[in-house]
This record gives C-alpha cells, sequence and structure tokens, in this order.
C-alpha cells in the first residue's frame, strides 16, 4: 500500500515541474503566488475594515490570519477535485497509481501556502505582534491543519471521478464553510447558544488557534487541535487505502 | 511450442463505464472474449478494424486496465506501452520534460538522468533541448518523445500502430530502429490495421473483431483468414 521511491520521485518531480511551469507561463511568474491571495485580501479588507467599518485596530490582520489559513484549505480541496479526471490521458496510456494525481496538488498548493503563510509573518511582525513562546505551537497547528487538508481533499479527489458534478457540491459547500469559520468575526460575537455548533466546524478551531498564537501569544486549545489532528489523520489513512484499492476503477471511469 | 510463455489470456473481457443519459452509467464491454499466448522473443501482431477493441487490449496488457471476466496470467514479465509524449508540459524544457516523461513511463529518475545526453543525441534537438516545449514544432515534438520514450526497454514492448514519427528524416530514422527492435529478439505485441506492417513484421497473430479473438495462431494463416472474411464482406 505505500508507494515506491520511484513514485515518490515523480511525485516531487511532478510536483516541481508544475509550479515551474505555473511561473512560466505567466510574464510576472511566481509573483501571481503573492499577487492573488493579495488582491483577495483586500477586497475582505475594503469590504469589512473599511465599509463595514468593524475595524477594531488589529481587524486586518485578524482578517488576514483567517483568509491565509483558509485559502490553503480551499485552494487545495478545489484544485485537487478534478486531478484524477485530468490525469485521464495519462492513466489511459501508463500505468500509475491514481493516488499520485491528488497528492502533487497537494504539494503544490503546500509550496503556494508556504509562501504567503512567510509574507503574512513578516507583515504580523511589522504591525507589531511579537514573537513569543506560543510560536512555538505552530508547527504543530500547522502539521494538524495539513493533515485535515490532506484527508479532505483525498476524499473529494476519491469521489469527484465517480460523479463530475460533485465538483460543483464541493464548491458549494466550502462557499457555506467559509461563512461559518469565524473569518471575519471572533467566535466571541456569537450567541452561547450556536457556539458549540460552531466549534463542529474543524477550520473554527484552526482558525482560532493561529490567532491565538500569532495575535494574542497564547497557547492553541490543545484538546481542539487534537481532535482536529485525530479526525484529519483517519480520514487521511482511510481515503488513501480506498483509493489504493480502487486504483483500477478509475482508467474505466473516465474513459470516452 | 518450447518457448516459454510471457502472457496468456484465458475468455479475457474488460468493460468501461459509459454514460447513457441522466445519472445512468452501463457497461461498455470493449473486449468480449480474447484468448492467446505470447511467448518469450516473440513479435505478435493484433489485427482487426478500428473500433474492434485492440487499443483496449494494449491497456490490458499493460496493467492499466484489470480484465473483468476471464483470466490473464503473467508469467513474470514487465509490460509497457510504448507512449509518445507522455505528460508533456508546454511550459518546460525538453530536457525537464524528458525527465517527466521518462519517470511517467517506468523509468528511475538516476536512469534518466544518466542517458540524458543520448536522449539529447537520438532527437537531434540540439540547443533547442534546453528551450520551452512550447517552442517546438510538432515535428520537434514527436522527436523528443520518440527518444524518451525508446529508453524504455520492458520484458514486453507494446506498440500501437505508430512506428515512425516526426518530420520525414526522423521518420525513416525512427521506423528504422523501431523495425530493427521489432525484428530482434524482443518481445513484442504489434496492433495494426494494416496487413502489409503485420505480414512483414510478426511471427504470429491474432485476430480481434467487436472484442472477441476469432483467430490466433501464424501470421500467414490468421491474416488469410482475416482476408476471407473482409473480402466477403465487402
Amino acid at each position: 500500500m505505500i508507494l515506491s521511491t520511484r513514485y515518490r520521485d515523480l511525485i516531487l518531480y511532478k510536483a516541481l515541474a508544475d509550479l515551474r511551469a505555473e511561473a512560466a507561463k505567466t510574464y510576472i511568474g511566481f509573483l501571481w503566488w503573492v499577487l492573488d491571495p493579495l488582491i483577495f485580501m483586500m477586497i475582505f479588507y475594503v469590504v469589512f475594515g473599511l465599509l463595514l467599518k468593524r475595524g477594531t485596530p488589529d481587524f486586518v490582520s485578524f482578517l488576514l490570519v483567517g483568509l491565509v489559513s483558509w485559502r490553503w484549505l480551499q485552494n487545495t480541496i478545489i484544485h485537487s477535485a478534478t486531478s484524477i479526471l485530468g490525469g485521464r490521458g495519462l492513466m489511459q496510456q501508463v500505468y500509475v497509481p491514481k493516488i499520485i494525481f491528488p497528492l502533487v496538488v497537494i504539494l503544490t498548493d503546500l509550496v503556494k501556502f508556504g509562501v504567503v503563510l512567510g509574507l503574512l509573518l513578516i507583515y504580523l511582525w511589522l504591525a507589531g505582534f511579537n514573537i513569543g513562546w506560543a510560536y512555538l505551537a505552530l508547527p504543530v497547528l500547522l502539521l494538524t491543519q495539513f493533515l485535515l487538508i490532506v484527508g479532505l481533499t483525498l476524499f473529494v479527489a476519491a469521489l469527484v471521478p465517480f460523479a463530475p458534478d460533485l465538483k460543483y457540491l464541493v464548491e458549494h459547500s466550502l462557499q457555506i464553510l467559509f461563512y461559518f469559520s469565524g473569518i471575519f468575526f471572533s467566535s466571541s460575537t456569537i450567541s452561547e447558544n450556536y457556539k458549540t455548533y460552531f466549534y463542529l466546524n474543524p477550520m473554527a478551531s484552526i482558525i482560532e488557534a493561529y490567532r491565538d498564537i500569532l495575535m494574542h501569544q497564547k497557547w492553541p486549545n490543545w484538546l481542539a487541535l487534537a481532535l482536529v489532528a485525530a479526525l484529519g489523520l483517519i480520514i487521511s489513512l482511510l481515503m488513501y487505502r480506498w483509493i489504493m484499492r480502487n486504483d483500477h476503477l478509475y482508467p474505466k471511469l473516465v474513459q470516452r | 511450442m518450447s518457448k516459454q510463455l510471457a502472457l496468456s489470456l484465458n475468455n479475457v473481457g474488460t468493460f468501461y463505464w459509459r454514460q447513457a443519459g441522466y445519472l445512468r452509467k452501463e457497461r461498455f464491454w470493449a473486449l468480449k472474449n480474447v484468448s492467446f499466448d505470447l511467448h518469450h522473443g516473440e513479435s505478435l501482431g493484433v489485427i482487426g478494424r478500428n473500433g474492434a477493441g485492440k487499443s483496449t487490449l494494449l491497456q490490458v496488457l499493460a496493467g492499466i486496465l484489470r480484465p473483468d471476466r476471464g483470466k490473464m496470467i503473467n508469467h513474470g514479465v514487465q509490460a509497457a506501452l510504448l507512449s509518445l509524449q507522455i505528460g508533456f508540459v508546454p511550459y518546460l524544457t525538453g530536457r525537464q520534460n524528458a525527465l517527466l516523461s521518462g519517470m511517467l513511463i517506468g523509468l528511475h529518475r538516476k536512469n534518466v538522468i544518466e542517458r540524458m545526453e543520448d536522449i539529447q543525441n537520438f532527437s537531434e534537438l540540439g540547443e533547442f533541448f534546453d528551450q520551452p516545449i512550447s517552442t517546438y514544432s510538432s515535428g520537434m515534438k514527436a522527436r523528443l518523445g520518440f527518444s524518451v520514450a525508446f529508453q524504455l526497454d520492458p520484458d514486453v514492448l507494446l506498440i500501437d500502430e505508430v512506428l515512425g514519427v516526426g518530420d520525414s528524416d526522423f521518420q525513416r530514422k525512427s521506423s528504422a530502429i523501431m523495425h530493427e527492435k521489432i525484428r530482434s529478439d524482443k518481445t513484442i505485441v504489434l496492433v495494426s490495421h494494416s496487413v502489409e506492417t503485420i505480414r512483414k513484421l510478426c511471427d504470429r497473430a491474432v485476430w480481434i473483431e467487436d472484442g472477441i479473438s476469432h483467430a490466433y495462431g501464424d501470421t500467414f494463416d490468421v491474416l488469410s483468414v482475416y482476408e476471407k472474411q473482409q473480402s466477403i464482406k465487402s
């Protein structure tokens, strides 16, 4: 069930090749990895920071932290939804384990997120948020979100080829989840009656943990993170196994 | 037959899922009942009209599709399709694409790197080898594709129609090298709808029609049955 070195090398090189190709096909290349999220964030800043004046002084930082974390999840899931379908030309001519396709997307989006996270940290330091002991929890938090992303991504990538319309369902679900993840509001503003439901969304805990660490120099809620990590790990392992087991079905589905 | 068996197919059938209207999929049996043996060192020709299931058969032999009924026994060989320009990415250079494509068709990363010079020389791309392939003509791309694909040396080489590719000089060169390979001791399965090609290159043949193997044996016998049937139809 574990991929051989040949396929691991292939995943790494394919991810590198995709990143290179993406940078090469536009004039300003990989600057888009920075500009694209920046533009997106500007829109939110203008709407919520300026027009709706939800502005406590830290609102921009508050918003950026939530958006950066959210976009990592959203981009990876959306990009990987059609990754196996997109590999149809390939899988009909050579045998490749189909799990490779979503794994490559997970890697390329991880790299792009890394760039944006770097920028976010620089921004936060410039905005006066100090680095505290809580930063030690950042790798744990990143790993937790990564596990969640891998799990959800493999789940979506595995199912979409069976019913390509699911892709739209996924996009809408993400849109809904986006509004319920506390990206532009804090959990403290939610009525007590609904708080439990709010935290059923793993991204709510993740985003709150980023803010605790990066803005409030506070340790995150370890129990919540442990639950999310366990959930992510279990889904990841189950879906990995499932895709490997049903590997032979995919070329049958995508044939025209 | 004293030769060792490489692959045996017994009543093999394979289906695809085909969209049959709204939210409904139906099975389409591209192969229904195919039986033959492939021995080491043999060149087996697969003859049949377009849509007879020849390409699907190669996918089964290559392990891309699994038989859904019947049985394919692999006697310990690695079989692979000769696939050209696999996984090419337009914005990468010829060298980068050669590495990516080589790894996709089944070579190890270090093997491709070791053979990079051979690939570059054979492709006759010169300094274009380090240019993005989006700047290539289709002939140049074909040259690169062939030079990479040709590096793969599986136990059983599966070839779908194309023997010579690229612009005319390269076509002669690539076609010559393929013919040489087929005539050698290499185990080959060659799919073609051309009787001439198969007669020239293969020791044995199998005739596929509507996903069913109608005849299997010496090339001469199989082709004469095939041609007789064709003339009755027309």
